[in-house]
């Protein structure tokens, strides 16, 4: 078996069944502690209410109050970014578009190659310059643990190996075979390192965002 | 120096005594730790779980948080102040803690003391990174939570400690308990003013608290000439007057629910279906929205602010004011614990329509409004002065942006602290009460 088959069989196999138990273990772990009943009178009740402040919470987090967003433009905006640009490549991709028919039943056009590889370049450029910006700015500094830097570099290598099949790089000596398999394992690595690290957010993150809406409503706040 | 000057500086000296009062902290390092993680452990829910394994890590909510803005240093990031908290979940609860366990070591006695500058000194819980996170993360309550279980261990600032153990042991708060309340009373009725005491039944509860009976006699003379002129059936009650909770700043969980108690036995005596919290912030939130959950069933009252209560009933026309004097253009502070985490936004708005005032608001009003600098305790915390002052300076731009000629709030630690800072700095925008204002232009007032 070569390093190629096995990221596109057992490798691949691996990954998905840790991605899916990881998930289902932690997410189910953090629904089954325990919920509190809030005994307080609501000043706006029922639970109309709390789905709908839930649910501005989840549309409108992401466009803060100006006098918030104001001093957080260049994260807010990046962040936003290379997470557009990350999907965008992954989901629009030709090279990519016959695995996700494989794995969905169906699929949808690409994009062209010329105009991803700019994404994908711009993607890689604002995640790069947000973990240097990581490594040097007080605050991120003082927040920044080993988490942090796993997560980054293993968000940022299928985007660098993907370039390197792309372009069919054969850097090292490697032949175009071993790049693609370097490739594929690099997302299998992601998979894995899915539900166990801040990456979980993916999962969570709207969760969250429609818990504090739904909890700031019961109080009058729309947050 | 005007006599409110000079209320307000012995004030001030009977604060910086309050270290030396407060009771000895007798547990070892283990017991500390243990207690702390204990108070953890039971506090943490589904819900701050979840917030806790979704952070990103990204610091925006540095850049919401006034101790940080004012000093740019990084410890202030509010969710680095819940970093206690989340070592204890990710060791302890997390689904993922047989791996966290190898990374993260217990936490110690010397960082509770650490963090007591951080989720105390530097916090006044006053919720603007609540609003401010991309993942939706509840970090006030993270680190309400972590003051709980500083509290626990022993590890609150002395002047809180020393505050709360007077509440608790002699329900007193500053030396001023029920025997002030009936001397102010009876000074207030010299004046010709009617306040009803411990009447047997009333619809209306009124609290107040020993701050406003030592420097803000006028905020109570104003709510009972409001109330009076509501003809509402009105009490205040000697055994549960005492809307301040220094349970909950300190994070003393059984104060805490000692305190609410109080004031629900004395309205549940008196038959009151409404209780009114006076112009002080966390008293709020304390009975309003912890009170039910602290005794574990809902309150069989309604809690209302005294400027939710006024503004709704100028709304609905009972309450009559007339337009004040000439033009006048004034800011309005909301205090976090009433606005932020309280919903309570258009009610004190109503009310100044109604007076007629120009309402020049600040930038960040409603609920995105800066805090004073000082809730959450942290006005009575010496060590936190210094903060306090960089804090004061947001807060003075921005009112002085709006061009008002004063600035009006309902909260009277908002007014302490931003008189205290403005003072130090020669600021000297009025600071005025919103019920004072309202009383002193009822229309039924010749």
């Amino acid at each position: 078996m070569t390093l190629l088959d096995f990221a596109r069989g057992p490798g691949f196999f691996i990954a998905f069944v840790i991605l899916i138990a990881g998930i289902l273990w932690r997410t189910s772990g953090l629904l089954l502690l325990r919920w509190r009943r809030n005994l307080a009178k609501p000043r706006i009740p029922g639970p109309v209410a709390a789905v709908a402040g839930g649910l501005r919470a989840v549309a409108m987090r992401s466009v803060p109050p100006h006098e918030l967003e104001k001093n957080i433009t260049f994260q807010h905006f990046t962040g936003y970014a290379w997470h557009i640009g990350w999907f965008v490549t992954f989901l629009f991709l030709g090279a990519h578009l016959p695995f996700i028919r494989s794995i969905l039943g169906f699929g949808w056009p690409n994009l062209p190659n010329g105009i991803l590889l700019v994404i994908t370049a711009i993607t890689l450029g604002i995640l790069l310059t947000l973990y240097i910006r990581r490594l040097f700015h007080p605050v991120l500094r003082v927040i920044t643990d080993m988490d942090d830097h796993i997560s980054v570099l293993l968000t940022i290598l299928p985007l660098v190996t993907g370039i390197a099949a792309f372009a069919h790089w054969s850097a090292f000596g490697l032949r175009y075979e071993k790049v693609l398999a370097i490739h594929l394992l690099s997302v299998e690595a992601l998979m894995v390192w899915l539900p166990f690290g801040k990456i979980f957010h993916c999962v969570t993150g709207l969760l969250t965002r429609f818990r504090l809406g739904a909890t700031f409503i019961r109080r009058g706040v729309r947050a | 120096m005007t006599p409110a000057d000079s209320a307000l500086g012995e004030f001030e000296i009977r604060v910086k005594e309050l270290e030396a009062l407060a009771p000895p902290v007798t547990l070892s390092d283990e017991e500390r730790v243990s207690r702390a993680k204990q108070v953890m452990l039971e506090k943490l829910d589904s819900h701050t779980a979840m917030d806790l394994e979704t952070c990103v890590h990204c610091g925006m909510c540095a850049e919401a948080c006034h101790f940080y803005e004012s000093t740019q240093d990084p410890k202030y990031t509010p969710i680095h102040k819940a970093y206690l908290l989340r070592k204890v979940y990710r060791r302890e609860l997390s689904p993922v803690r047989l791996l966290n366990k190898l990374f993260l070591r217990e936490i110690t006695a010397k960082q509770l003391d650490e963090w007591t500058e951080l989720a105390f000194n530097s916090c006044t819980e006053c919720g603007r990174c609540d609003l401010m996170c991309p993942m939706g993360i509840h970090i006030s309550r993270a680190i309400s939570i972590t003051r709980e279980a500083l509290g626990a261990a022993g590890a609150a600032p002395a002047e809180l400690r020393a505050v709360e153990y007077e509440q608790v042991t002699k329900d007193t708060l500053f030396g001023v308990g029920a025997k002030q309340l009936t001397q102010t009373i009876e000074e207030l009725r010299a004046r010709g003013l009617d306040i009803p005491l411990d009447k047997p039944t009333a619809e209306v509860m009124l609290l107040t608290t020993a701050v406003d009976l030592v420097l803000y006699k006028e905020t109570l003379a104003a709510t009972a000439k409001i109330l009076n002129a509501l003809k509402v059936s009105w009490t205040l009650q000697s055994c549960g007057f005492e809307a301040a909770n220094f349970g909950m700043l300190s994070g003393h969980l059984r104060g805490q629910a000692l305190e609410s108690q109080r004031i629900i036995d004395a309205a549940i005596a008196c038959g009151a279906k409404i209780v009114i919290t006076p112009e002080c912030g966390h008293a709020y939130p304390a009975l309003r929205w912890e009170a039910a959950n602290d005794l574990g069933k809902p309150l069989p009252f309604d809690v209302m602010a005294i400027s939710e209560y006024v503004g709704r009933e100028i709304r609905s026309g009972r309450l009559k004011v007339h337009p004040i004097d000439g033009p006048r253009k004034v800011t309005y502070q909301d205090p976090c614990k009433i606005g932020r985490h309280g919903g309570v936004f258009e009610e004190p708005r109503a009310a100044l329509k109604a007076l007629g005032v120009e309402l020049h608001e600040m930038e960040s009003h409603g609920k995105t409004q800066y805090c004073c600098g000082g809730g959450g305790g942290v006005f009575l915390i010496d060590a936190a002065e210094p903060l306090r002052r960089r804090t004061f300076e947001i807060k003075q731009h921005q009112v002085d942006e709006t061009g008002a000629d004063a600035l009006v709030t309902t909260c009277n630690t908002c007014r302490l602290s931003l008189s205290s800072a403005g003072r130090k700095v020669n600021w000297n925008t009025p600071i005025e009460s919103l019920v004072e204002l309202v009383a002193a232009n009822l229309a039924d007032t010749p």
